[in-house]
């Protein structure tokens, strides 16, 4: 009881100092909470990017290669036929390994193909799912449909994303994250049926409905419902069963088929920590294929999220680690400064015959009273700091390109398009339980420390001196 | 029971050594009043120190009933002070933050009095000794000098000390209020049969102790 009044009435008596210390930490700490809010909601609205693309279950995706460099002047198909677009003496003309047609004007060319990767056989899914530290695998296609039409007033070619997914795993990839908003979601009937899912953001920007059709590779599809995905997680435009996807597209624009591959295997594993085994067992497996983890494949995104990310965890670290370096030197030389101003009394207090230890109690109390103050002040400066970033903070763009793949020549010159998502991803800055434990720690370290450095005078003070010196 | 045989202490600041006391022998007695005289600086309080455990002598023995004081271990030595010993400084060096009760209360810490209430109990006897029981709430920013000297001795006497050491106690008071401080540890003295020691260069200090010495440049002369 007796430390608690004394500790009591020290804090009180240097109030301006107590608070001057605790204000301080209290900075350190609600900077590093804000920090670490901001960089938890970049981090979330950077797992939301990468869950929408490629499901919320998935720990590791597979993917074929990117397809080999092509020839100029043409499109090299993955089936090796040799495809070039270009003007011929009849206008334009469509040339397949040398053979050439001529193109009616408004002739549109639709390839649903495998541009970015290529295949993967779909006996490597079974083998993948059979590898140890591997609780599901599922391949799926991820396809662009490219449309390009024929006129003598060129446009620019058009494109959509279309995800052939595995509905016999529906908690695996692009589609388990979607929420049917409209219509209904795949059953097991539609495996081999000419149906699409249709995100709805896109159906809303194309005038596409439950009940109509859209072409996908040259072939109607029914639109039986329209998904929508978590907001800032850039969905494939458009899912359609494997089975269709396999048989419809291309291995390039006018390469081979696809039935019976896939180009990219989506892997969940039994725990986090087989990740990185269950990653090089596949690479072991499938060499030429790139096998990534959510955290891999974050680098792939760009925009100001990535900007963000790198903003939280650059400056905002180490501007978070100075203050509290500062913090921790202010409350360090202040208590060093009132254990100066109080030899006297600890002199006094020795000479009644208090021990050394006990005095050393006193003022490391004093200051960890200090570091709990800071530390509470700091929790609510951390959470004021989160909702103002969540006032302020403009929404993030998150970029994700890709080729198609595609090598067209125009009258005007070569073309090679690459598709590119880009989508708006609100940062929700929250401050976490783990946050607060290790903010709390540091502020109650600071406050140890500073107590320390005083108790290590205290510890050297031998009474006689402490009290010749106001003698 | 002091004896102090050949006691010496030198201080050291860098090269230059500074003989605060040299070749002390006194023996004070239980129960007896010792006044020490001598001007400033010429090793008084060093002496009051030595007897006190708060400092240790360079050479010589220091014992207080047996105990060689400057051979003891520090834990020892501020059991022998929490337990034996009480002092009453110019300063009054009272804590600024703790009440009168509270400042009192400081000099059983270290005792581990069990009981809030056996601890309350002395600490308003031993303020109603020195006739401050109505002062025990008052901070000692709120008390007259003479008072917090009168807090101070029963800081000094709440743990019923064998020995009491004052250094310069009525130095920073009035003639009014240095007489009624000297009557009181008088009284006080009688009372508990305490061995006591005043450093002081009061004359009136040394006129009504048992015995008086002078100290003059480290040396102890006995009158």
């Amino acid at each position: 009881m007796f430390f608690f009044t004394y500790l009591a009435r020290e804090l009180r008596r240097r109030l301006r100092q107590t608070v001057f210390i605790a204000l301080g930490l209290a900075v350190g700490v609600g900077l590093v909470l804000t920090v670490t809010a901001a960089s938890a909601g970049v981090r979330n609205a950077q797992a939301g990017v990468l869950k929408g693309l490629y499901g919320v279950g998935t720990d590791v995706t597979v993917s074929g290669p990117a397809p080999s460099a092509q020839a100029p002047g043409g499109a090299q198909g993955g089936g090796g036929n040799r495809v070039q677009i270009g003007m011929g003496p009849n206008g334009a003309q469509m040339c397949v390994n040398g053979k050439c047609r001529t193109l009616k004007d408004g002739y549109t060319i639709d390839a649903l193909a495998s541009t970015s990767y290529s295949p993967i056989s779909a006996t490597d899914v079974a083998k993948v799912a059979a590898l140890r530290g591997v609780t599901a695998a599922a391949g799926g296609l991820l396809l662009t449909d490219n449309q390009t039409t024929i006129s003598s007033n060129p446009s620019p070619p058009t494109s959509f994303t279309v995800d052939g997914a595995d509905i016999g795993h529906p908690k695996l990839g692009p589609l388990s994250e979607a929420a049917v908003s409209s219509g209904r979601a795949f059953t097991a009937a539609d495996a081999d049926k000419d149906v699409a899912l249709v995100d709805k953001g896109y159906a809303a920007s194309n005038g596409l409905k439950v009940g109509g059709t859209m072409k996908i590779g040259g072939v109607p599809f029914t639109i039986i419902g329209l998904v929508g995905q978590p907001a800032g997680s850039g969905p494939p435009n458009v899912y359609i069963p494997l089975a269709r996807a396999q048989a419809v597209a291309k291995k390039g624009p006018a390469g081979g088929s696809l039935k019976n591959d896939v180009n990219t295997i989506y892997v969940t594993a039994a725990s986090a920590a087989d990740i990185p085994a269950v990653q090089a067992e596949i690479a072991k497996l499938l060499p030429a294929a790139q096998v990534t983890t959510p955290s891999s494949l974050a680098s792939q995104v760009t925009g100001s999220l990535t900007s963000a990310a790198r903003l939280a965890d650059d400056l905002g670290k180490w501007l978070s680690v100075l203050v509290l370096i500062a913090a921790f030197a202010v409350a360090v030389l202040l208590t060093m400064g009132a254990v100066a101003r109080r030899v006297r009394e600890f002199g006094t207090l020795k000479a009644l015959g208090w021990r050394g230890r006990r005095i050393i109690a006193q003022v490391m109390g004093e200051s960890l009273a200090v570091g709990v103050i800071g530390a509470a002040v700091g929790v609510g400066l951390g959470f004021a700091g989160a909702v103002v970033i969540n006032a302020i903070a403009p929404a993030l763009s998150a970029t994700l390109t890709e080729a198609t793949g595609l090598h067209i020549m125009t009258p005007n010159g070569a073309v090679n398009p690459t598709t590119s998502h880009t989508v708006s991803v609100p940062l929700t800055a929250s401050v976490g339980g783990t946050a607060i434990v290790a903010a709390v720690g540091l502020a109650l370290a600071g406050g140890l420390l500073a107590g320390a450095f005083g108790s290590w005078r205290i510890g050297r003070l031998r009474p006689a001196d402490a009290l010749a010196k106001v003698g | 029971m002091y004896e102090l045989s050949g006691v010496s202490k030198v201080y050291r600041a860098g090269a230059r050594t500074v003989e605060a006391l040299s070749g002390v022998d006194l023996t004070v007695a239980d129960g007896e009043w010792l006044a020490i005289r001598g001007r400033t600086g010429h090793g008084k309080s060093t002496l009051l120190n030595l007897l006190g455990g708060l400092d240790r002598p360079t050479a010589g023995r220091v014992r207080l009933d047996g105990l060689d004081l400057g051979r003891l271990g520090d834990a020892e030595l501020t059991r022998v002070r929490a337990h034996a010993i009480g002092f009453v400084f110019q300063t009054f060096n009272l804590v600024p933050t703790l009440s009168a009760a509270e400042n009192v209360e400081a000099a059983l810490i270290p005792l581990r009095v069990a009981g809030a209430a056996q601890r309350r109990r002395r600490v308003a006897a031993a303020l109603d000794s020195v006739g401050l029981a109505d002062r025990a709430a008052h901070l000692p920013a709120e008390l007259s000098g003479g008072q917090q000297q009168r807090v101070a001795i029963a800081r000094a006497l709440v743990k019923e000390p064998k020995v009491l050491l004052a250094d310069e106690p009525t130095g920073n008071l009035d003639e009014d209020t240095r007489d009624e401080i000297i009557a009181l540890v008088e009284k006080l003295w009688r009372e508990r049969g305490l061995t006591l020691v005043i450093v002081s260069h009061d004359g009136a200090i040394a006129r009504r102790a048992q015995r008086a010495a002078v100290m003059s440049r480290g040396r102890l002369t006995i009158r």
